[in-house]
């Protein structure tokens, strides 16, 4: 059960229209709300006049921060958030597109005409959007060991590089969206989220009203990366205004909007000092982070996450920094601060290797640590080396010849790079509880969510496993605040969270079960004691026997029972302070792409991938997501940044045809293998997780790829056309 | 309280009444949506994706991007796949529309849907219904045998979860299947 390719079990409602996302929702009288976003990125709103919006028929109201009813700020202790000023809270602009007003409509098509009448003026000031980015502040010191500055001088070969990494928006194809119900006392809001509990707690705080007064529902998202992590904006609106009307309200964000206000990937700067002896052995590494962030933010990407660890050096510094603009609040993306992070120093090793006249391969294995030498800690279950090897294997790393241009097939450059990358393993606190029935079914409950992930199938698979229900007679009961406390769909981290917590909860079940087979007048094991009986393959029998064992269900119907019950309930690893091993997933990364200088064509050709991510529970589940963050690895490469105009402040090109994702005709061959080492330093079933080591490396084997093609060492992303143009 | 109270210590609101905006009347069609004949008097401002979803409750076409860039809403209009966002629903008066409801139910799935759960062609689903009209149209359109050709055919479906070669793979196992 574990480790099998099962399909997904909510499959058939996903293919056939029946999963039901939070835009989805209908509910009696509900009315459909627009936000209506500032068209300038600083200043203050000098007049907002409503009237013309008001006069539309259909419309019901349309709020400002005149009526929109009192909102507070989140106290810091409230949970995760991004922008804490709540929206409306005064009249200074401060990112283009941050809300100044909502209208509330019978239709969609009402409060969609209305919202384009809505007259703001604004007392505009200059925006600063601009793309170089100094420290505001003095940069923090993330980590320090040894002397890099004097190791780096006294140093024969080294590297000085600057890393850009651009503005990039999650763009989930499931816009944000929320519908908001309040019966005068009680909010029940849908919410495009992935963390029920977080949004929950948050916005109670927001709306001024008890946890217990909200419950968040998400049964299906369509899918976040990070941008759905954290409460944004507009669905505290949708909820303000549900309380003031007394009707359910739908608010659904625009695509446009997408890019102004829920979110987005900071751009980050990054100087790379990095030194070697001949022999190839590290010697130094100096990794200074700077990203930007929103006016009132105080949001750090975090590029030096795995900087610390990832190699032997005796000699290092990390700092991080920031630098305030007039954007909406940047937030987490699939890998935040290792993916941008790891283009940066992964680059680095790869010009580093250039100038050792060394392969990318044998630089990196020659430098493998024998310990975290950041925290002085042994590595949990690091198969790094592993990786290298076996994916210069798979990909045929040894017919590379280093030349530039130097490798050609049926008319076209081939361009061959490598990366490494690394991502935090860790669990977070989480709660379930598991149920069987009578019927020979089990549920279990958590609220946690599946936002894309395979948590659903992930869930039945730990029942099944451990009960010997079959999988489609284990029912999951996720997404809804209702339920017992789970974790955040965030950081990879739910499979190996949910694993103590579902155990202890369906173990106590079993428990339970296994005592009423031995106790009342019907129980057919009725005097054996019940340490002499086991649970199994969905039988309750003795320990000594096989034969005679019983359907637990018969034993539930026996004792007149409907179900009985399990709760289990772990503390989470995450944050720890002195932990006593150090826990990561790695993986390589190997690629090929083809370059046409005569039509300036560049394509990615191919992938190999081998992933060290613990014990896979669902290979064909685990596959797609690793093969999903290689393709959007391709569309950070080549693709994706968020434009800001200079003179607006907007991101301009706030749509699906002009930021670029990767489609069908981008998606490259690929072929991902997963060396499958439990990491039971983590948890007993030895699962770690794969959302976001599949992304990690992707940007860097690329422009390596794309440098061993062309010549040209792109340092700032996307690998536009034009910076290969330029040549070398 | 009213909209018209919308006064800030540094923003003034207008008070002069403007001309009222009347609804636009509504227009009758009839046509047929997944087997069925509907007679519906619509907003002629409503496209047809927000008439399937709000008003036929059929959401299972999704809106992605409201503009015929993501290829989400994909339906079949008279046979063939069009991006629901893009037409008034009062354009289509006398059209037969398919929405991935009326492909197939989760107990009786079309074998491109069932092709999709088997082949994993997807992650959150949501850009799913689309991609599978979009690919049970393309069983009756001109189509070259390689993924490659697949590929190209279903690029105006974005799948950001990038179960590309998952996708190509289901609806290459219903092509090969004849």
């Amino acid at each position: 059960m574990l480790g099998q390719a099962l399909p997904r079990i909510d499959g058939p409602y996903k293919v056939s229209g029946a999963a039901k996302y939070t835009s989805d929702r209908r509910v009696e009288n509900m009315a459909y709300a627009v936000a209506v976003g500032s068209t300038v990125a600083a200043g203050r709103i000098a007049r907002l006049d409503v009237s013309k919006a008001l006069e539309v028929a259909g419309v019901i109201e349309v709020f400002g921060r005149g009526n929109i009813g009192k909102l507070y700020k989140p106290s810091p202790e409230a949970g995760m958030f991004d922008e804490a000023r709540p929206p409306f809270a005064d009249d200074a602009i401060r990112y283009y597109g941050q809300y100044v007003a909502l209208v509330v409509a019978e239709t969609f098509e009402a409060a969609t005409a209305a919202a384009g009448l809505v007259e703001v003026s604004y007392r505009e000031a200059e925006p600063n959007v601009a793309l170089d980015l100094a420290p505001d502040d003095e940069p923090n010191e993330v980590s320090q060991r040894g002397d890099p500055a004097a190791a780096f001088d006294a140093a024969p070969v080294k590297i000085d590089q600057n890393y850009v990494t651009p503005a990039e928006t999650h763009n989930p194809i499931e816009l944000h969206a929320t519908v908001a119900i309040y019966d005068g006392e009680r909010f029940t809001i849908y919410e495009t989220t992935q963390a029920v509990t977080n949004t929950r707690n948050v916005l109670s705080e927001i709306l001024g009203v008890p946890r217990e007064k909200v419950r968040i529902i998400m049964k299906f998202l369509g899918s976040g990366f990070g941008g759905k992590l954290w409460p944004w904006t507009h669905g505290t609106l949708a909820a303000a205004a549900a309380r003031s009307l007394g009707r359910p309200v739908k608010l659904v964000v625009t695509r446009k909007q997408m890019f102004e206000a829920v979110g987005h990937r900071a751009r980050t700067q990054q100087r790379v000092r990095m030194s070697a002896e001949r022999d190839g052995t590290l010697t130094s590494l100096q990794h200074d982070a700077v990203n930007a962030a929103g006016m009132l933010d105080e949001y750090d990407e975090n590029c030096g996450e795995a900087t610390p660890y990832f190699y032997g050096t005796d000699n290092l510094r990390v700092t991080a920094a920031q630098t305030r603009r007039n954007i909406g609040s940047p937030t987490a993306m699939r890998g935040p601060g290792a993916v941008p992070g790891l283009f940066a120093t992964e680059s680095a090793y790869d010009e580093l290797a250039l100038a050792l006249g060394m392969d990318p391969v044998a630089l990196r294995l020659h430098n493998e640590p024998a310990q975290d030498q950041d925290l002085a800690i042994p590595f949990s279950s690091r198969h790094y080396t592993e990786c290298l090897t076996l994916g210069a294997e798979r990909f045929g790393w040894s017919q590379r010849t280093p030349e530039v241009g130097s490798m050609r097939r049926d008319g076209t450059i081939l361009g061959w790079g490598m990366a490494g990358c690394s991502w935090i393993a860790a669990r977070f606190g989480a709660e379930a509880r598991v149920e069987l029935h009578a019927d020979g079914s089990a549920r279990v409950l958590t609220g946690t969510q599946d936002i894309g992930t395979g948590t659903y199938t992930i869930l039945a698979q730990y029942v099944a496993d451990a009960t010997g229900i079959p999988v489609e007679r284990v029912v999951v009961e996720i997404g809804d605040t209702d339920l017992p406390p789970g974790p955040i769909s965030g950081g990879s981290m739910v499979t190996a969270s949910m694993v103590p917590a579902v155990l202890e909860a369906v173990r106590k079940a079993m428990k339970s079960a296994v005592g009423l087979a031995a106790k009342g007048d019907a129980a057919p094991f009725k005097g054996v004691p019940a340490d002499q009986l086991v649970f199994a393959d969905g039988r309750i029998g003795r320990k000594d026997s096989t034969a005679g064992a019983v359907p637990f269900a018969d034993i539930l119907q026996a004792a007149s029972v409907a179900f009985v019950s399990g709760s289990g309930k772990a503390e989470g690893s995450f944050g720890q302070e002195h932990p006593k091993y150090s826990l990561h997933s790695y993986g390589a990364q190997f690629i090929e792409v083809g370059w046409q200088p005569e039509i300036a064509r560049l394509r990615v050709h191919r992938i190999v991938t081998v992933v060290d991510a613990g014990r896979i529970i669902n290979p064909r589940m685990a596959r797609n997501q690793i093969e999903g963050a290689l393709v959007m690895g391709v569309g950070m490469a080549l693709f994706e940044e968020a434009h800001y105009d200079p003179r607006s402040g907007a991101p301009i090109n706030s749509n699906l045809a002009d930021y670029v994702m990767a489609t069908h005709a981008d998606a490259p061959h690929m072929d991902v293998t997963f060396l499958d080492y439990p990491d039971t330093k983590l948890n007993e079933l030895g699962v770690r997780g794969v959302g976001e080591i599949g992304l990690a490396g992707v940007a860097p084997a690329i422009t390596a790829a794309v440098y061993h093609a062309t010549g040209a060492r792109v340092r700032v992303l996307p690998v536009t056309i034009e910076k290969l143009l330029l040549g070398p | 309280m009213s909209g018209q109270a919308l006064v800030s210590a540094s923003a003034a609101v207008a008070t002069e009444a403007p001309p009222a905006r009347p609804a636009p009347p509504g227009i009758d069609i009839v046509f047929t949506v997944n087997g069925k004949r509907v007679e519906a008097t619509l907003d002629p401002r409503a496209t047809l994706l927000d008439t399937l979803r709000e008003t036929l409750d059929l959401t299972g076409t999704k809106k992605g991007c409201d503009h015929g860039q993501c290829g989400a809403c994909t339906v079949h209009v008279n046979g063939r796949r069009v991006n629901a966002c893009l037409s008034f629903a009062v354009m289509h008066d006398g059209d037969t529309i398919t929405t991935i409801e009326g492909l197939g139910t989760p107990e009786h799935l079309h074998p491109m849907q069932a092709a999709f759960v088997a082949q994993d062609g997807y992650q959150c689903g949501y850009c799913t219904p689309g991609q599978i009209m979009s690919a049970a149209a393309l069983l009756s359109e001109p189509c070259g045998p390689a993924n490659a050709d697949v590929a190209e055919l279903m690029s105006g479906n974005i799948c950001r979860c990038g179960a590309y070669q998952n996708i190509v793979a289901a609806v290459q196992s219903v092509r090969q299947r004849g």
